[in-house]
């Protein structure tokens, strides 16, 4: 008898998401195991525990999930699975913290979709603003962007030493080149996004970051993304369905199109399925975060066309 | 393909209940996630998160399931996850701490029954005594006999906590429509006079009633135990009777024990596990279901 598969969910936090949960048995697991308070320097033994209790062909059916809401925490624990690992005994992991890396990969793949289908450009010629910037979903965005070569700014709404930290740390950590900004006014936000190519919005749910009056400063504005699905939305005049749906409120950038929180959410759902079913079907045991997820959302978007 | 069911089983304890983590599967639950330690405010995420990432079809698939040991934070629980839910992203919750909702209901419905079966009459105007009643079990089953018409008193050892638990009981569980009265032990040779029911609820190992009020009691006419554990919280009902004449009790009274309740309290909460898979609609579940469906199994036995 074919063993049955078993996902090991482990989270720092005090309980699992439920949906993560969800997402793992909609794509197939059979057997869920939540890891709950689980601190860095356990990781390393949970793994090993995972790998030597199975024999090679058990191991195929076991994966490991890494969930929390800290983007660094869940890349250590990335890390620490992988030096955990001895082949032949290596299973699948994949790390999507508050399922931000997927979020994030849907929300750049589809804006990117937007930009070569509206304004024939690519990511690496445009400057790129990432509002809610030092977020889990923010900073998510801000890596995959920079490291598709575009010239990306984290913002974030009270510091910028928060911003520019947070920038080094990735660049660093990921080789990427974020750069750090600060908007606490309506004027600071007029300011910066005055000779940008595309905006991102991954700040709070609930709250608008750039009203009518604000995107009157853009001039070069292409494509805004939000990812904000509850009301106020994150930037006026978008709709939670646009996608490449033109932009009225940006008046002094015609052509400008955005892409809503409902189109970006479709992607990262199937993203996510996808994901987690690629653990189950693959030979090799694969690492996945935010890299392969923003590769495999720009082909679900290559499929979908 | 169909997606398989999934039981969300939140608890403000450290650890669900195994009990409550067999029957889920037992009731056909595919899977069943724990999700411990949850506070009240950590309700709404938890919720929307299980909502929002299923479509509409196989949210009725998917389920919440409520545990703890406390009766209010429960039913505070079930009230935030229902705000929580956001039309058609939906799901059926059924809040059941400790057990006790559905404990409560299996004796309140087994002592109706034999009221109607040996008395020819029902909990419509009784005087039930809730012995050691201010334990989740005892809070329940005082607050279903009192919502099917019985004058419930809510005897304690200290009669300022038996108070403090009837005003909870007729405010929060019987939104002011049920009162509920309370009294001190010291007094229950007093209370026994008038009794009709007795329900034993008190922690395990713990004798509530004694031969001697039994013999004193010229009108009980149902006594109930959910104490498994010997000795038994009411004199004379072993863990096996069911319906059976209590030895000494001049008006005839017979004992149900905790074997019996548990059988239906058994039934009970297998069938409102199941109605939540069953169920197209999204129900929320609590004593008050229970109850219905503990009735509706012992009307099934007559």
């Amino acid at each position: 008898m074919e063993k049955r598969s078993i996902l090991h969910m482990l989270d720092p936090m005090p309980n699992n998401s439920p949906f993560d949960v969800n997402m793992a048995m909609d794509a197939g697991f059979d057997v869920l195991m939540p890891y709950s308070n689980v601190k860095l320097d356990s990781v390393y033994r949970l793994t090993q525990d995972a790998i030597f209790s199975r024999s090679p062909a058990g191991i195929k059916r076991t994966g490991l999930f890494i969930g929390g809401r800290d983007l660094e925490l869940a890349m250590d624990m990335l890390d620490a699975c992988k030096q955990a690992m001895v082949p032949p005994f290596e299973v699948s992991v994949f790390a999507d913290p508050s399922g931000a890396f997927t979020t994030a990969a849907a929300l750049v793949a589809c804006v990117e979709q937007a930009l070569k289908a509206h304004h024939a450009k690519e990511l690496k010629d445009c400057r790129v603003l990432v509002f809610g910037g030092t977020g889990p979903v923010g900073i998510a965005t801000g890596i995959i962007a920079s490291l598709a070569g575009a010239d990306t700014a984290l913002v974030d709404h009270l510091l910028l030493d928060s911003a520019l930290d947070v920038a080094k740390a990735f660049n660093r950590r990921f080789g990427c080149t974020l750069k750090g900004e600060c908007a606490r006014t309506e004027e600071d936000k007029a300011t910066l996004i005055a000779e940008v190519d595309i905006i991102f919005c991954a700040a709070k749910a609930g709250v608008q970051v750039l009203s009518s009056a604000v995107l009157k400063a853009a001039q070069h504005l292409k494509v805004v993304g939000d990812v904000n699905a509850v009301p106020p939305l994150g930037i006026e005049g978008i709709k939670r369905s646009d996608l490449g749906a033109p932009l009225a409120n940006a008046i002094n950038a015609p052509g400008a199109v955005a892409v809503g929180a409902l189109a970006v959410g479709d992607i990262k759902y199937q993203l996510q399925h996808e994901m987690l079913n690629f653990m189950l079907s693959t030979d090799e045991p694969v690492y996945l975060d935010f890299r392969e997820a923003f590769n495999k959302a720009r082909d679900i978007l290559i499929q979908k066309k | 393909m169909e997606k398989p069911f999934i039981l969300h089983m939140l608890t403000t304890a450290k650890n669900l209940s195994p009990f409550d983590v067999n029957m889920a599967l037992d009731a056909g639950w595919v899977s069943a996630l724990p999700y411990t330690n949850v506070e009240a405010s950590e309700v709404q995420g938890l919720v929307q998160d299980a909502i929002f990432s299923r479509s509409t079809k196989n949210l009725t698939r998917t389920g919440i399931f409520i545990g703890g040991r406390d009766t209010k934070q429960a039913m505070d629980m079930l009230k935030t996850a229902k705000r929580s839910m956001v039309p058609p992203f939906e799901v059926s919750v059924f809040a059941d701490p400790s057990g006790a909702f559905t404990t409560a209901a299996g004796m309140v419905a087994s002592a109706e029954h034999e009221l109607i079966t040996k008395f020819d009459t029902t909990l419509e105007g009784k005087t039930i005594l809730a012995l050691g009643g201010t334990g989740p079990v005892g809070q329940a089953a005082a607050v279903i006999a009192a919502q099917a018409g019985a004058k419930v008193i809510i005897i304690g050892r200290q009669l300022e906590k038996a108070q403090h638990v009837a005003d909870m009981c007729n405010n929060e569980f019987g939104d002011g429509k049920i009162t509920i009265l309370a009294g001190a032990d010291a007094d229950k040779a007093e209370y026994i006079k008038t009794a009709d029911v007795v329900f034993a609820t008190g922690a395990a190992g713990i004798e509530l009633l004694s031969a001697e009020l039994i013999a004193l009691a010229p009108q009980l006419k149902v006594a109930a135990d959910v104490n498994a554990v010997p000795p038994s919280g009411i004199a004379g009902v072993d863990a096996f009777h069911n319906g059976t004449a209590i030895e000494g009790s001049i008006s005839k009274a017979v004992g149900i024990g905790a074997l019996a309740i548990g059988n239906v309290k058994y039934h009970t909460q297998n069938s409102l596990l199941k109605k939540m898979i069953s169920s197209d609609k999204p129900v929320y579940l609590h004593f008050e279901h229970a109850f219905e469906v503990a009735r509706d199994y012992m009307a099934t036995r007559r």
